[in-house]
């Protein structure tokens, strides 16, 4: 059997599935939303748009508590590039995607209690959770209560920005998903990662 | 009856219109007969004004009558009908002295008298609409109920949505958002017999549309409650009741969105696709989500979703045949 740490604790895996399920939400009704047409086979347009709304506040509570939770548990750290060398590793965990994966090369990085995650990782995850996870909320509830946007901008509505702002950062969200779901299978095995999420043993 | 309220809405939304010179849309009025016929209608608003209500120019009027029938130039003078003499509908013979004839009040000219052929035209479809099915509402409905001659402009000239919107949903809600103007027209209620049917509360019956009031902002009461009308044709008069009225929120919230010969049929001749952006006509005054999109922008986000898909795809194949090929080596 291979060597194991105790490495996600229940509330960071508990987060991480309410996060997917709800991003999953609201990818599928965003998109029946957006895409709306009588010939595509999308979500019926006003039900599409209870759930986004229900769906898109209880993101927002979820990422508040995710947010307090990291400060108060210290959490954040792990999302933090650590110096020196940050370029380095990040250039060594690209060629192993790109290259040593193929030919079976063991994992450049160990994943330890202290840093759970890889250079790579660890910037992604910083980006997405702490740039376009705020924006993408902050302009969804500007949806919500458009009487916070501008009224107007360039001759168009001025919710135009707030839309275009929610649309792209959803999208980017959705970009991540599918990397991040596919390098979930990246580990000591197939389904090693996923195992690790849900019993919260990393196997090295 | 022209309440004072409602007057201060129609100069809050006409703010700074200018002089019009047509009627109702008909042929043009001369400029010079324009300034007469408003010379003479300041003898009116001597008394029927906030003006003269509160400075009266002669003893003993009835004031709570004045009350009732006040108007103000800055919201009659824009209006489709304010270029005209208040005594070319309210009879010269009647109102030309004071106090006026109590014939005066049943003399007044009716729409047809000047608009006879549009009234032909409209009148099946007002039959047909819900307002005249219900029994005993119909004899207590005339244009007027819904148009009122002294305050609306026509789309064509107010050309603003948001006004537009504002104008035409205040001919709506005026009665379906007020239970005492309601009472005045409802029939006896089918399960209270001799009661008059209560007004059914406007947010409950529309609590299947996500951002009711929002809608009410941005839409009017008849893009849903109006037949589907063809391309640079008037909206009908058949106005729908509940179980007729528009229910697919794709009619409007989509590429080919319907808003384009309703609401914004007056702009048929904008560009429409201002910046790329299709129905770019709707995003001057509402971003609609599923109609005012951007083509390009779709194009580049579904391509990077394809592209990335196809790459982890890819990444993936690749490596289950290098493994397999390590094994077969092993």
């Amino acid at each position: 059997m291979s060597e194991r740490i105790y490495l996600l604790p229940l509330w960071i895996r508990l987060w991480h599935w309410t996060n997917a399920l709800l991003i999953i939400l609201l990818m599928i009704t965003g998109i029946s939303l957006h895409f709306a047409d009588p010939k595509l086979p999308l979500v019926e347009f006003s039900l599409a748009a209870r759930l986004h709304q229900i769906g898109g506040l209880a993101l927002v509570a979820l990422y508040a508590l995710f947010v307090v939770a990291n400060i108060v548990s210290g959490n954040w750290w792990q999302y933090v590039p650590k110096p020196p060398g940050v370029l380095a590793r990040c250039w060594v965990q690209a060629k192993w995607y790109m290259g040593g994966i193929f030919r079976g090369e063991p994992h450049p990085y160990r994943v330890s209690e202290e840093a759970n995650f890889n250079a790579l990782q660890a910037i992604s995850y910083w980006v997405i959770m702490y740039m376009i996870m705020p924006v993408m909320l902050l302009s969804g509830l500007v949806f919500l209560f458009p009487d916070f946007a501008p009224d107007r901008l360039f001759g168009l509505d001025g919710l135009l920005p707030v839309a275009i702002l929610h649309y792209v950062t959803g999208a980017a969200i959705v970009l991540f998903m599918i990397i991040h779901v596919y390098l979930g299978t990246t580990g000591a095995t197939v389904t090693s990662m996923f195992k690790t999420m849900i019993n919260g043993w990393h196997e090295h | 009856m022209l309440a004072s309220w409602r007057q201060t809405i129609v100069v809050l939304l006409l703010g700074g219109w200018g002089l019009s010179a047509f009627a109702g849309g008909d042929a043009p009025i001369d400029t010079a007969t324009i300034e007469l016929n408003r010379k003479a209608n300041e003898a009116c608003y001597a008394c029927h004004s906030a003006a003269g209500i509160a400075k009266p120019p002669k003893a003993g009027l009835d004031l709570s009558k004045l009350k009732d029938s006040r108007l103000e130039p800055p919201v009659f003078n824009p209006s489709d009908h304010g270029v005209m003499d208040c005594r070319e509908c309210h009879s010269k013979t009647h109102y030309n002295d004071y106090p006026h004839a109590e014939a005066g009040k049943t003399s007044t000219v009716g729409c047809t008298e000047c608009h006879a052929a549009k009234v032909l035209r409209l009148e099946p479809q007002f039959n047909a609409s819900v307002h005249a099915k219900v029994k005993g509402v119909k004899e207590k409905f005339t244009c007027f109920t819904c148009h009122d001659p002294h305050i609306n402009i026509v789309q064509k000239r107010l050309k603003d949505p948001a006004k537009i919107v504002a104008q035409d949903n205040h001919g709506c809600l005026e009665c379906h958002n007020s239970s005492e103007t309601f009472a005045k027209f409802a029939p006896e209620g089918e399960k209270t017999p001799g009661q008059k049917k209560a007004r059914p509360d406007i947010d409950t019956i529309h609590d299947w549309l996500p951002n009711t009031r929002a809608h009410w902002k941005s839409v009017r009461c008849i893009e849903c409650h109006t037949p589907e009308v063809a391309e640079a044709k008037m909206l009908s008069h058949e106005i729908l009741n509940k179980e007729k009225a528009e229910k697919k929120c794709l009619t409007c919230h989509s590429a080919n969105s319907t808003l384009k010969v309703r609401l914004y049929r007056h702009m048929v001749k904008d560009e429409q696709q201002k910046y790329g952006f299709t129905n770019s006509v709707i995003l001057s005054n509402s971003y609609v989500i599923g109609a005012t999109r951007h083509p390009l922008l779709d194009n580049i986000l579904i391509g990077l979703a394809g592209l990335t898909l196809l790459g982890v795809l890819a990444h993936g194949a690749v490596r289950i045949i290098a493994a397999m090929g390590r094994k077969g080596k092993e």
